[in-house]
């Protein structure tokens, strides 16, 4: 039990460090739709490896140990365990677990919120002028959303550079971006290790909606220059503005758009396909395991022995 | 059929976005000069109408022709509330999707680098 415990968390650690790398070598659209869910399983794995250690402990409370068909002695004398391990990991475990239930509920409230006060602007889907002279645009979340942008930005730019501006927005709304990203935060908070592959999501889920508008406009360069001239028109207006962190790393994203279409590679699918499935056999080894210890600890005895005189 | 619709929506998008920069209204030939796509009068034509119908925008006779502006100030009240996404600091803010996002100094400069490389075409 404690190597498949070690190689779970080594599997979680290196999923951890080559997340981002993976992410910049798939194509946007790919690295979303994989790393998302592959975030998620590890972050569950790692959870439910947490419990099954956890239960090591737990299982050697009288309370526990008299519903289920084991003895405590035994279980105590049989775990690998050290108590201070077995309690550290219920302490992580319930951490995991109650930070992913307040991210979420924080999240999808907020989500709500915003659909809310958006509910009678416009048609779902539509493009949305505000009359200010501030350069912004953005869209709201859901495939329901809005298109927000300023008349300031509006007269700003080329009637082809807005049509960049609304493919890459309209992008946003049709793939639902906006519950990606909340499936990722459930993830970076269950485990806090996977905050830069969660930030290389957030990077990935804005350069998909840039290959989108390309695609859309057919023109790489249009939205690169689409992209320049707004962030800096955003920054000559208001040099000083603290901005959330969405959309962020302009220059990485420009200098996307300045080279070819990125294609689908092997290497880095069959990394995270491999990555995967030993970190679900780890976690899954460990909870066998786990079993096996209470089984061998069971009170309950076999028909064979009882024949015994 | 959906791809279809999504095009229109589109087309309406970039139609309400050029009018609401313009200053003056416009006529459905100064709209398709401004696209600068390959458009038919007649497409432009109908996309001013269904944004007509729709109220987003009203027109005006302009000598013989009409002339087409975005509506603007419809919902006071709500144009104010999506305003506030825009102010607010809190983390309604941090669920909305930003074209872009902050620029540091270093980032500003790289940028004006980049720009540069993409407009020499």
């Amino acid at each position: 039990m404690t190597t498949a415990t070690i190689i779970a968390a080594v599997l979680t650690a290196v999923f951890a460090v080559i997340g981002p790398g993976l992410a910049r070598r798939l194509p946007p659209a790919a690295a979303t739709r994989l790393l998302v869910p592959a975030s998620l399983v590890v972050a569950a794995s790692g959870v439910w490896v947490l419990i099954a250690v956890a239960f090591t402990w737990v299982a050697q409370f009288q309370v526990v140990s008299r519903y289920g068909d084991w003895s405590a002695e035994q279980v105590r004398a049989g775990t690998p365990f050290p108590t201070v391990i077995a309690v550290a990991c219920c302490l992580l475990a319930v951490l995991a677990l109650g930070r992913a239930t307040v991210a979420g509920t924080r999240r999808v409230r907020v989500l709500l919120a915003v659909r809310q006060s958006c509910r009678h602007v416009g048609e779902p889907g539509s493009l949305v002028v505000l009359d200010n002279d501030r350069p912004d645009a953005f869209a709201t979340p859901g495939a329901r959303g809005r298109i927000v942008v300023t008349t300031g930005l509006l007269r700003a730019l080329t009637a082809d550079e807005r049509r960049a501006l609304l493919a890459h927005e309209a992008s946003h709304l049709r793939h639902r971006h906006a519950w990606w990203l909340l499936a990722a935060e459930l993830a970076v908070a269950a485990n806090p290790m996977l905050s830069s592959t969660v930030r290389a999501i957030g990077h990935a889920v804005e350069r998909w909606a840039d290959e989108d508008a390309a695609r859309a406009v057919t023109d790489r360069r249009l939205v690169a220059r689409t992209l320049a001239r707004t962030a800096l028109l955003i920054r000559a207006a208001a040099p000083s503005q603290a901005l959330p962190a969405t959309g962020g790393d302009v220059p990485g994203r420009v200098r996307a758009l300045l080279e070819p279409a990125p294609r689908p590679r092997v290497v880095p699918l069959a990394v995270l396909a491999a990555l995967l499935v030993a970190t679900t056999l780890a976690a899954g080894t460990v909870q066998r395991r786990g079993d096996e210890l209470l089984d061998q600890a069971g009170t309950y005895s076999p028909p064979a022995a009882t024949v015994r005189h | 059929m959906d791809s279809g619709r999504r095009a229109r929506g589109t087309l309406e998008q970039e139609v309400v976005a050029a009018l609401a920069a313009a200053r003056e209204p416009m006529t459905p030939a100064q709209v398709r000069d401004q696209l600068g796509r390959d458009l038919a009068y007649t497409t432009v034509m109908t996309v001013l109408a269904r944004l007509s119908d729709k109220g987003l925008v009203t027109r005006e006779r302009v000598g013989r022709a009409y002339a087409y502006r975005a509506v603007r100030d419809e919902a006071e009240v709500t144009a104010r509330q999506m305003q506030r996404l825009l102010d607010a600091g809190d983390d309604r803010a941090a669920v909305l999707s930003r074209f872009v996002g902050v620029l540091s100094d270093d980032d500003e400069q790289l940028l004006t680098e980049l720009l540069r490389r993409a407009e020499e075409g």
